[in-house]
């Protein structure tokens, strides 16, 4: 009997043992939710909205968003002033004298370099490599490096050892030779940086302050780097993000990174404007279930949710409206006072309803019409035709997807554009759709308009269109928008209609070869300019998955390049937009999205309501607490207006 | 028995390495590029490749020699043989850094956290797995035994039948129902136990009775049936004839020998508890090491699937070893 139990006992001591090993950390000045983990912090590499919020804290570019401007105006960051010449194309950034690495060496100007040639290297290039394409000689770059890589890959197999690392480190320098002499970067001192872009970029400055051109600390990144001589490639290892190895130049430094269990970040004791800071200390909790992260929200776990998932968050939305309409006259007034959404939650009577935020977010759902000549099993594309893809989408009952399929009271789009998004653009009016008619009459008439488009077409009949496929992956009850649109198409038309449901990866690749009719996609923008949402409907974009091409559209983007006055630029990429959403139709915006968070406004100041919601955790403050000014942080009232 | 553990341990490298090969054929064939941003922008086509060429992703036979070379510890020999390593160390303590970590058996860098290398997911994530393994299989057998042997005093009695609805519903119920219904009982209603997470004993107890229930059922049912053959054997009735108490009788003699299947069962329980808990870990949000293993396939992490399956494997080679070698040990009849 004894025997039998040694081997129980030594479980329980094994068990012991591992949890003992293991203490929680004190709570922290402020605690969140991201909604992932980060996937990486490098700032060449990042992608995901999680990753970007994270990098922010971290680290620190030339120039940062004033999120509190209605305008999201652009601040000083680590430059504390530049210059941009008469042609728009050469920007001279100045760093501030006080900004440091975490480790307290000052930041310089060649930091910058190096972290944008990372970006720029096919060897480490990543996501948003195009952003770096504005920039004098980076195209041509890339494409040199790209070619004597694939050379030295035909050579090299041949080589004995020793000279394949001779020519790997012979091919390297003469990398660094041609970077530095035909990429418009130049370092002119330590805290003196020129870049000289191939045509004026209005946005540039906020491309600057977007996580992908932050500077990293080349002694430790290039620590990390490593010339393959097998390929001639730089591989960069991982590793150096990890606390205690990371230094970085921004408000917060990481101390402690558990993989997919929490991130802990204290102050930057060298940051330039540490002493403005309202939190010393910042837990990232990683809770991947969507109920997960409410319940923990609930029970005190965490002070702020960032993207609130789950499934029963139309539930929370329809309360919250429900809490609105219960204070209907102060909410008006306070809405007419001109405060921002935030700060009317702040002011209205407590509830816990009132604990989630529905925000604009800067993104719309569209349904994707192939445009290609041919379908995918080579009979001719009816969707070839603008006409027909102008019809599909006049049939197409919005209300009911925003308000039964999705439910989370996001506004009917009629552009990409998400309308009041961008100072100065006025959008296009687009199409109406079949939530629009208010009568039997007006519904009529639409779908009579939708007929002679597709008999102009040369379909007088639709029921003899071959049938249309609506493609979709299975998550976020797309199920549902596509069954609705088919419903639409069916029932005003008689169009034959098919769903086609596919696994998330395969649908990826559908989109890329063009293998589709009709799917649902998405697209949110990353800069504050109609062109984020507009480019990926040029010809050729990495991101055109309808395969769309018109030159007249294509030119009017070029034109935008070119035109220095602001305005009248606007105007003109108004009228490209007008183009797609009135007679182009590569797709049908259905809503925009809206962003849904959870925190309490009267303990948490920080979060902006903007439409572009570009979240800066540094500004954060949990009121009443004494640390930091515990002052309300909102936008300001006369301009918000 | 030595000559036993030496022999599994030398089979050990080669059952590991055709796992390999078979994993990494099988996770290739997934479709979709793992680099890719499901839900985002997607860089022009020559970037995309070149971010392909970044991981050997663009080659079959180049990943497959290259994982090798340095998951052996290959590339570790050169790099310590020809100076590289020391070198690297030198220009980090130069610039006032700690030198890059340099481990013997580099298993790659995640596909998709690519600030993370696959070996550091891996230690971070088995102890939570293992503890919660372990915990839940010693609930099940303390839970398991005591049903098994209450049921087989009393067959057919009220207690007996309680036992086996019980288990009947342990090995019925799928763990996210179970575990939620935990959850909303003691974390949320009686505010007694945290609704998740992990650091403290007190958060383990309830993602621990989740994983448990299930192997406390079958458990209940083999010593329930072992029992019952025992207690009515000749050398039980021997035993009671010459006047042994009935304590003893049930302990000393019949659970000894009633204890053997589940003994054998608890290998292969005891590996399944500690790396088939990805439902409870999702309910509980416990970072252990199943929910690696399902986000890995999905995303096609072909380093993370690799390493998720190579540690999964090892451990049930060793498990099932330690189980043998046990077994021997407790009933020294088997060969």
């Amino acid at each position: 009997m004894t025997r039998l139990l040694v081997p129980l006992l030594l479980l329980a001591a094994a068990l012991c043992a591992i949890v003992l090993a293991d203490r929680p950390m004190p709570r922290a000045d402020l605690t969140l939710n991201n909604g992932q983990d980060p996937t990486t912090l490098d700032p060449s590499q990042v992608s995901w909205t999680s990753d970007l919020r994270v990098s922010r804290l971290l680290f620190e570019g030339l120039v940062a968003n004033d999120v509190f401007d209605p305008g999201y105006g652009i601040a000083p960051a680590a430059a504390e002033r530049w210059e941009i010449s008469a042609d728009g194309r050469e920007y001279r950034f100045f760093l501030r004298e006080e900004a440091r690495w975490s480790n307290g060496e000052p930041v310089r100007a060649g930091d910058f370099v190096y972290a944008w040639r990372r970006a720029i290297l096919p060897d480490t290039a990543a996501d948003y490599f195009t952003f770096f394409e504005y920039i004098e000689g980076v195209g041509a770059f890339f494409d040199w490096r790209l070619g004597a890589l694939d050379a030295f890959a035909r050579d090299s197999a041949e080589m004995a050892p020793a000279t394949r690392a001779q020519a790997a480190r012979d091919l390297w320098a003469e990398t660094e030779r041609r970077f530095g002499a035909g990429v418009g970067l130049e370092v002119v001192s330590d805290r003196e940086l020129v870049v000289r872009l191939t045509h004026p970029v209005p946005f540039f400055l906020d491309l600057c302050a977007f996580p992908a051109f932050f500077p990293v600390y080349e002694p430790l990144v290039g620590q990390y780097d490593r010339l393959d001589p097998d390929t001639g490639r730089v591989i960069s290892g991982a590793g150096w993000t990890k606390p205690p190895r990371l230094v970085s130049n921004g408000p917060f430094a990481l101390t402690v990174w558990r993989f997919k269990r929490d991130m802990r970040f204290e102050v930057n004791p060298w940051y330039w404007d540490r002493d403005s800071l309202d939190v010393r200390t910042i837990e990232i909790t990683s809770i991947a279930d969507p109920s997960a992260q409410v319940l923990a929200y609930q029970t005190g776990a965490v002070d702020y949710l960032v993207d609130v998932n789950a499934p029963y968050r139309r539930e929370m939305v329809a309360q919250k409206n429900a809490y609105y309409r219960e204070h209907q006259a102060e909410h008006q007034r306070l809405v007419g006072e001109g405060w921002d959404a935030f700060e009317i939650d702040r002011r209205l009577p407590p509830d816990p309803r009132g604990l989630v935020h529905i925000t604009p977010a800067f993104g719309t759902y569209l349904w994707n019409f192939n445009c290609s000549p041919a379908m995918p099993d080579g009979r001719p594309n009816p969707l070839a035709d603008a006409r027909v893809r102008r019809a599909l989408a006049l049939m197409i009952d919005k209300r009911a997807i925003a308000e039964q399929v999705r439910g989370l009271g996001e506004p009917v789009a009629r552009t990409i554009v998400p309308p009041g998004s961008l100072a100065g653009y006025d959008s296009p009016e687009g199409l109406p759709c079949l939530s629009d008619c208010r009568t039997e009459t007006e519904r009529e008439a639409l779908i009579g308009r939708a007929r002679a488009l597709l008999a102009e077409a040369g379909y007088p009949d639709p029921a003899g269109l071959p049938t249309i496929e609506l493609e979709f992956n299975k998550d976020s009850g797309h199920d549902l928008a596509a069954q609705s649109i088919a419903k639409n198409w069916q029932e005003t038309l008689g169009i034959p209609t098919r769903l086609v449901q596919k696994e998330l990866t395969v649908f990826r690749d559908d989109l890329k070869t063009h293998n589709f009719i009709t799917s649902r996609a998405s697209w949110y923008g990353d800069y504050p300019d109609p062109l984020t949402f507009l480019e990926i409907n040029r010809t050729g974009d990495g991101n055109n998955d309808r395969a769309f091409s018109n030159p007249a559209f294509d030119s009017m983007l070029d034109a935008s390049y070119i035109q220095t006055d602001p305005a009248e630029r606007l105007a003109g990429l108004a009228r490209a937009e007008r183009l797609l959403v009135e007679e182009e139709l590569p797709f049908v915006p259905l809503v925009h999205y809206v962003n849904v968070s959870m925190f309490d406004a009267a303990r948490l100041s920080g979060p902006n309501p903007h439409p572009r919601s570009i979240q800066d955790l540094s500004l954060f403050d949990i009121l009443g607490d004494g640390i930091g000014s515990d002052e309300v942080k909102r936008v300001a009232r006369e301009e918000h207006r | 028995m030595l000559s036993l553990i030496l022999r599994r341990l030398i089979q050990l490298p080669v059952i590991v390495w055709v796992i390999y090969t078979l994993t990494l054929i099988l996770a290739w064939a997934v479709p979709g590029n793992p680099l890719e941003n499901p839900e985002g922008r997607r860089p022009p086509p020559e970037v995309a490749a070149a971010m392909k060429a970044q991981y050997n992703l663009d080659s079959f036979p180049r990943f497959y020699l290259s994982y090798l070379d340095s998951a052996t510890g290959l590339r570790w020999a050169r790099e310590t043989l020809s100076g590289e390593g020391a070198r690297r160390a030198e220009a980090a303590r130069g610039a006032g850094l700690a030198p890059p970590a340099r481990p013997v058996f580099d298993l790659g860098p995640s596909l998709k956290h690519r600030d993370e290398r696959v070996a550091s997911i891996l230690a971070g994530a088995l102890p939570v797995s293992v503890s919660l393994g372990l915990l839940a299989i010693i609930i099940a057998v303390a839970l398991g035994v005591t049903a098994g042997v209450v049921g087989a005093v009393r067959p057919n009695s009220f207690a007996d039948l309680a036992t086996l609805v019980v288990a009947l519903v342990g090995i019925s119920l799928p763990s996210f129902v179970i575990g939620t219904l935990l959850l909303l009982v003691f974390g949320v209603w009686l505010k007694l136990l945290p609704v998740g997470g992990w650091g403290s004993p007190v958060k383990m107890v309830l993602p621990a009775l989740t994983l448990s229930l299930p192997f406390a059922a079958y458990i209940a049912r083999l010593t329930r049936m072992g029992m019952i053959e025992h207690l009515g054997s000749d050398y039980v009735r021997t035993a009671r004839a010459k006047g042994v108490g009935e304590l003893a009788v049930l302990f000393r003699h019949a659970l000894k020998n009633a204890f053997l299947p589940v003994l054998s069962y608890l290998g292969p329980a005891t590996a399944l508890a500690m790396t088939g808990s990805f439902v409870v870990e999702r309910v509980f949000n416990v970072p252990g090491l199943g929910q690696h293993f399902i986000n890995a396939v999905q995303n096609k992490d072909l380093f993370l699937i690799i390493g998720v399956v190579l540690v999964f494997s090892t451990m049930l080679v060793l498990l099932n070893l330690a189980v043998d070698v046990l077994y021997r040990w407790v009933d020294p009849r088997i060969e």
